[in-house]
């Protein structure tokens, strides 16, 4: 039998499948930066897999919790921002309260998701993006969520429409909605709150504009 | 008795047969809710995934109010609760500038934990005119009321208890599983369908394995989403209750099924084979 690595065409073969990442030092920096930022030791990760075995969507995610602390040690800040991961994450903090020491995982993923937001990066979940983007228009606009106006919201969105027609939902959502409309359940208008100013306020001074 | 009570958003749409029930089962109770005036959204999920700041600062206005009061919160929404600890945690923390004057101290009660108090069951009991010995349920937690502990105060998160004992109270036969604190998909389902329903069908295919005719929440998300997938008119169905309606259903002699008009899976039927509901 051939040695595949004694054959230095085919080894060379083999090798150009995957394309190879350099650490460097950025590394260091983005493990320290995200340390800094989230207050959570990640260098203390010894990849048990627990958060992995733990989550109850990890299947539907492209990169594994437990992979995502290891890119975060590695400094591989973009692979993560593109994943599906920080999006279909549950916020479940089921890895956090399983992990034996005490890697709060969860929130490594939500500051990931926070920092992928911040980003010209697009999600690859865009539709989830988009959804928690609307929640939060809703919220500032009337200060309380209705479940009406966040579903309107969420259909006038671009590109929303056109999918949920393709993936056939439409006629379906259509439907829940007169069902839960005669069943009292969904509410045309609720009172608004006053909050709305103050929120505004809050949400420009976040954004880093000075009132 | 007298406590602040923020309701959410949810329970004045999706929820508000839990609002009402919460109404009725207080009064019997003479617990006094004073809701907290003009409350606004605690940010739920998308606050904290978008911009981590604000997920501190939006409760922080409720707690404000509530301090203002002088009285303690009591929150029925699993996620509120939630955000309500976690906004408490970072105000503490002195993290981020807070708009509002709030210290952060009052007591943040989630109400299942209020209720399952020793003298609060005391009370239940007594108010019991119509036990629902007959009924065999299973009580599903969720996870931002139990999960991360650090921040939700529960030390047996791993099996949650505080539901299971107001629903023994009641005298419903309460059977163990262990899918108690599983996720349920929560707001996933809205964009992405298959991941939610996996996760929902599993949950209801676990309670039902255990022989439970019925399953008691405290989460309106939880409510809505194991209920909803129950739409397509199968041959079984499995009633969601909240707990709440579970505790009026056992204080009135008398139950009306109206109370239960809003539910996608009848619970009517269920209730008059059992004698609880004529």
């Amino acid at each position: 039998m051939q040695n595949v690595i004694s054959d230095p065409d085919q080894a060379h073969e083999h090798d150009s499948g995957e394309e190879r990442k350099l650490i460097g030092d950025r590394g260091y920096y983005f493990l320290n930066r995200m340390q800094g930022e989230t207050g959570v030791n990640i260098s203390a990760c010894y990849q048990c897999e627990r958060c992995t075995n733990a989550c109850p969507v990890s299947h539907f995610m492209d990169i594994k919790p437990h992979q995502t602390i290891r890119y975060v040690q590695l400094g591989w800040r973009e692979d993560l921002l593109k994943s599906s991961t920080i999006w279909i994450c549950l916020s479940c903090e089921m890895c956090s309260t399983y992990c034996p020491n005490e890697v709060d995982v969860a929130e490594i993923i939500n500051h990931l998701r926070n920092m992928a937001a911040h980003s010209s990066i697009t999600p690859k979940e865009r539709s989830l993006a988009v959804f928690h983007q609307t929640f939060l228009e809703v919220l500032q606009k009337s200060g309380r969520v209705n479940e009406f106006r966040l579903m309107n919201a969420y259909y006038s969105k671009p590109g929303i429409l056109k999918e949920r027609v393709k993936q056939g939902i439409l006629v379906e959502d259509l439907l829940l909605g007169m069902t839960l409309l005669r069943k009292g359940r969904l509410k045309l208008f609720t009172p608004k709150s006053r909050a709305i100013k103050e929120i505004k306020k809050v949400y420009s001074q976040k954004r880093g504009e000075i009132v | 008795m007298r406590l602040s009570f923020y309701p959410g958003c949810s329970l004045e749409g999706m929820a508000n047969d839990y609002a009402r029930s919460i109404d009725a089962v207080f009064k019997d109770l003479g617990i006094e809710l004073v809701e907290i005036k003009d409350w606004s959204c605690c940010g739920s999920t998308a606050a904290h995934s978008l911009n981590q700041a604000m997920s501190a600062v939006l409760p922080a206005r409720n707690l404000a109010a509530a301090e203002k009061m002088g009285l303690d919160l009591v929150s029925p929404c699993a996620m509120c609760f939630n955000r309500l600890r976690f906004s408490q945690n970072m105000i503490k923390k002195k993290v981020f500038d807070i708009p509002w004057p709030v210290t952060g101290n009052i007591r943040v009660h989630d109400m299942t934990r209020f209720l399952a108090e020793p003298p609060m069951i005391k009370l239940i009991k007594e108010r019991i005119l119509k036990p629902l010995n007959r009924l065999r349920v299973v009580c599903y937690y969720g996870c931002q009321m139990v999960r991360p502990p650090k921040i939700t105060g529960y030390t047996d998160y791993e099996n949650p208890q505080t539901i299971d004992r107001i629903v023994a109270a009641t005298g419903a036969k309460v059977i163990d599983w262990s899918y108690k604190a599983t996720c349920c998909g929560a707001s996933i389902g809205v964009a992405r369908k298959e991941i939610g329903e996996s996760l929902t069908r599993r949950i209801l295919q676990k309670a039902r394995q255990t022989g439970a005719e019925a399953i008691v929440v405290s989460c309106p998300l939880c409510q809505s989403n194991l209920d909803m997938i129950q739409k397509d008119r199968s041959k079984r169905h499995t009633p969601v209750f909240y707990f709440t309606e579970f505790l009026r259903l056992s204080f009135e002699e008398h139950g009306d099924p109206k109370w239960f008009k809003m539910h996608f899976t009848d619970p009517v039927p269920l209730l008059k084979t059992k004698g609880l509901l004529s």
